[in-house]
């Protein structure tokens, strides 16, 4: 069976617009968990996020949008999509051919933009540039017909593992010859709409998340856009790799809307399945990127789920810790993250840990080191029960 | 390619499922809202807190899945349960992001519906929404079709879904996708103006890799992406040149034709690409338009070959039994597709 490559990446967060900025920051322990600046919530001051301080008209300008209707879910999917396509060296040709496919995770689409939706949903306007803007597809739709892209195209909501999922479609896609390349990853923007939905859930904490500490106090929302693009090794044999999409997984928790089961039943599937898809052994990850949102029942549930399949837990940490949780986004931004970790021979600290949770007696990495990097799993948990683990290999 | 066994359907039609009706439910202001019935197997202190998209996912899917336990779930819906996610968007605007509560937030993501079916039957296996607009349903036939080559001895829980809400009625409005003028639903194929009426509604289906006792076979799935009336029909002829088997033919094309006359010419060249003996079927008058409706129309055709019942309904005007039926569907014309499904 063919092995599914990585030959170009593309980034934007909270702790910067490029492949580079973010390697940095993460090295840096830099935290970009702030208050809200671009745009008005009541909560804008009160909670911290991971914002992107780039504005929209500034966006419109770096990315040449003309016009209108273009949201800014879109336009960071637009960002880290053309970093992705000229990091891999892809062609406009190429790009608008039935070998290319396109699959994006996301989970909040156009709705970034809750007062125009609220207007435009109770008959508050007339005339709104927004109208075909708010559904999920329509930030892939957006990018499918900028680029004129003639693969199978696809949007997939998991809620926080999307683009998990959109990574583990593209590479299935691969796979099994329906498409020659696929540009894969996700996006998600602050919204007013998950900012109180999961306020009134009380998982949004006061402080910067604390990923796996005793005393945390809930997560920080953040947002991002990564894409991928994925190509069959020997479709690519000249050109620059980075890492191999080894294993991949999606099982389901079946326990509770919003909840983890105390067992993690679906993480640990999620694991287990990565490891025999990527036919390796626990004993031979070499790091873990955690879900670890920071919330009292995520970290608990996967670190008892991680000390089911691992022996000796390896090295782990949580980049929620640097960004937020960027929902949709999650799970391609820290497939990112563990590309660098493999191409770098590095691996990136969590911030903000002081306490193990007693019930685990597991601490993340809190510092920067250079090792051998062979295989890093990187895991996303959703809402509704879906779970997924991917891993990535060096070449 | 694989095997339909099992499949269910909640539409607007009550003559879909019970053998002894054969009129059409007219539609309502434009809207043809799907029956509601058939939630008895939802907990009724579950179901008074369930949208529509969430109760019509779950009862059709627990209806196929009930007797024939699945190895994961697959669900294709544009928008899930919408009328929960504006309820909950107006709960913002009007308390000015006070105190609210989160059943309208976690109700109205889109992968409720899948998640609730994984829990109301314990499923820990494969579970996946699949959100593309008018493909949604589409990719999550393609994902089973890649899933039972992955894994040829497993069973899937296929299915679309969508609803009717205020919000994407009113949405949708705005964007000129529904007729300004009353029209009913018997109508509406025949208008010569823009947009369609709205509906909603689910269907499933079990499929696997196994022929015996199959009630049809999806041979293949394809998407399109193009306003180009050429591209999609250079596509259109080589997707049955390779598909469809030598020497045989497509004898019923079901067509998403939906009265908005700027998709006519789409609808009319692509008819002209196959035999001119071709029957034509149809069934947006009686589902309305919405995103994931072709999981009605392979349910439809799914049932065509064992039974002509629903013919005169569905306009067909032929009472042969068919042997290829060929699914053609666009809704906005940007996005299209194609599934070939046959007798077995």
């Amino acid at each position: 069976m063919s092995r599914i490559v990585v030959t170009g990446i593309g980034i934007i967060s909270a702790i910067g617009d490029s492949t580079e900025k973010n390697r940095n920051a993460l090295k840096n322990s830099f935290c970009g968990i702030s208050s809200i600046d671009l745009f008005e919530t009541k909560y804008a001051k009160l909670l911290p996020f991971g914002e992107i301080k780039i504005d929209n008209n500034t966006f419109r300008q770096l990315l040449n949008i003309s016009s209108a209707g273009v949201t800014r879910t879109s336009m960071l999917a637009q960002h880290a999509f053309e970093q992705a396509i000229q990091d891999s060296n892809l062609t406009k040709e190429e790009l608008a051919t039935e070998d290319t496919a396109l699959i994006n995770g996301n989970t909040v689409g156009g709705m970034c933009l809750t007062d125009e939706l609220y207007n435009d949903a109770n008959k508050h306007s007339t005339d709104s540039p927004y109208v075909t803007s708010y559904d999920l597809g329509s930030v892939t739709i957006y990018l499918q017909e900028l680029y004129n892209i003639q693969g199978v195209c696809n949007t997939i909501n998991t809620a926080c593992s999307s683009s998990a999922n959109a990574i583990m479609y593209g590479a299935r896609l691969l796979k099994q010859g329906k498409a020659k390349r696929a540009v894969v990853g996700g996006v998600d923007s602050l919204a007013k709409f998950t900012i109180n939905g999961f306020n009134a859930l009380h998982i949004l904490s006061s402080q910067p998340c604390q990923p796996f500490d005793q005393n945390r106090t809930g997560l920080n929302l953040g947002e991002a856009a990564a894409f991928l693009v994925l190509e069959r090794e020997e479709d690519c044999i000249d050109k620059k790799k980075y890492a191999v999409l080894s294993g991949y997984s999606n099982a389901n928790d079946a326990f509770h809307a919003s909840s983890l089961s105390d067992t993690g039943e679906g993480p640990y599937n999620a694991m287990k399945e990565a490891l025999k898809i990527a036919h390796l052994n626990p004993s031979d990850i070499s790091f873990i990127n955690t879900h670890g949102t920071g919330t009292e029942n995520n970290d608990l549930v996967e670190g008892t789920a991680m000390k089911r399949i691992f022996d000796q837990v390896p090295p782990f940490a949580s980049s929620k810790s640097n960004t937020g949780h960027t929902l949709g986004a999650a799970g391609a931004i820290e497939a990112v993250y563990s590309i660098l970790s493999i191409h770098h021979q590095e691996l990136y600290p969590s911030l903000h840990f002081e306490h193990e949770i007693e019930d685990l007696k597991l601490r993340p990495l809190q510092a920067y080191i250079q090792c051998p990097v062979q295989h890093v799993m990187s895991n996303s948990f959703g809402f509704a029960g879906n779970c997924s683990s991917l891993i990535f290999s060096a070449l | 390619m694989f095997y339909i066994h099992t499949s269910s359907c909640i539409s607007a039609q009550k003559a879909f499922i019970d053998p002894t009706e054969t009129t059409l439910t007219e539609s309502v202001d434009n809207k043809l809202y799907a029956l509601d019935i058939h939630y008895d197997m939802i907990p009724p202190n579950v179901l008074r807190r369930l949208g529509k998209a969430v109760k019509m996912g779950i009862a059709t899917g627990i209806q196929v899945v009930s007797n024939k336990p699945v190895d994961g779930i697959v669900i294709g819906t544009a928008n899930g349960g919408l009328e929960d996610c504006i309820k909950f968007l107006n709960q913002i605007i009007e308390f000015e992001e006070g105190r609210l509560t989160p059943t309208n937030f976690v109700q109205s993501t889109t992968n409720a519906i899948a998640g609730q079916i994984s829990i109301m039957t314990a499923n820990k296996g494969y579970n996946i929404t699949h959100v593309h607009r008018e493909l949604a349903f589409e990719n999550a036939l393609i994902d089973v079709e890649m899933l039972l080559q992955e894994n040829p001895a497993n069973n899937y829980l296929v299915g679309g879904v969508d609803e009717i809400s205020e919000y994407n009625h009113t949405i949708n409005t705005l964007a000129g996708y529904y007729k300004q003028e009353a029209i009913s639903n018997k109508e509406v194929l025949e208008s010569a103006s823009q947009g369609s009426i709205a509906g909603e509604g689910a269907a499933m289906f079990v499929v696997n890799n196994t022929k015996e006792h199959a009630k049809a076979v999806v041979q293949a799935i394809k998407t399109i992406h193009s306003t180009d009336i050429h591209t999609i029909k250079k596509i259109a002829k080589d997707f049955l040149k390779e598909h469809l088997p030598a020497a045989e033919s497509i004898d019923l094309v079901l067509l998403g034709q939906n009265g908005d006359s700027r998709l006519n010419s789409y609808y009319e060249s692509f008819f002209n690409t196959l035999p001119a003996n071709t029957h034509i079927g149809y069934y947006k008058h009686l589902t309305g338009e919405f995103s994931t409706a072709t999981a009605i129309a392979l349910w439809l055709a799914t049932n065509l070959f064992s039974s002509n019942r629903l013919n005169e309904l569905m306009k067909i005007s032929t009472s042969h039994t068919p042997t290829n039926i060929l699914l053609y569907n666009t809704s906005k014309g940007n996005q299209h597709s194609l599934i070939l499904i046959s007798k077995v």
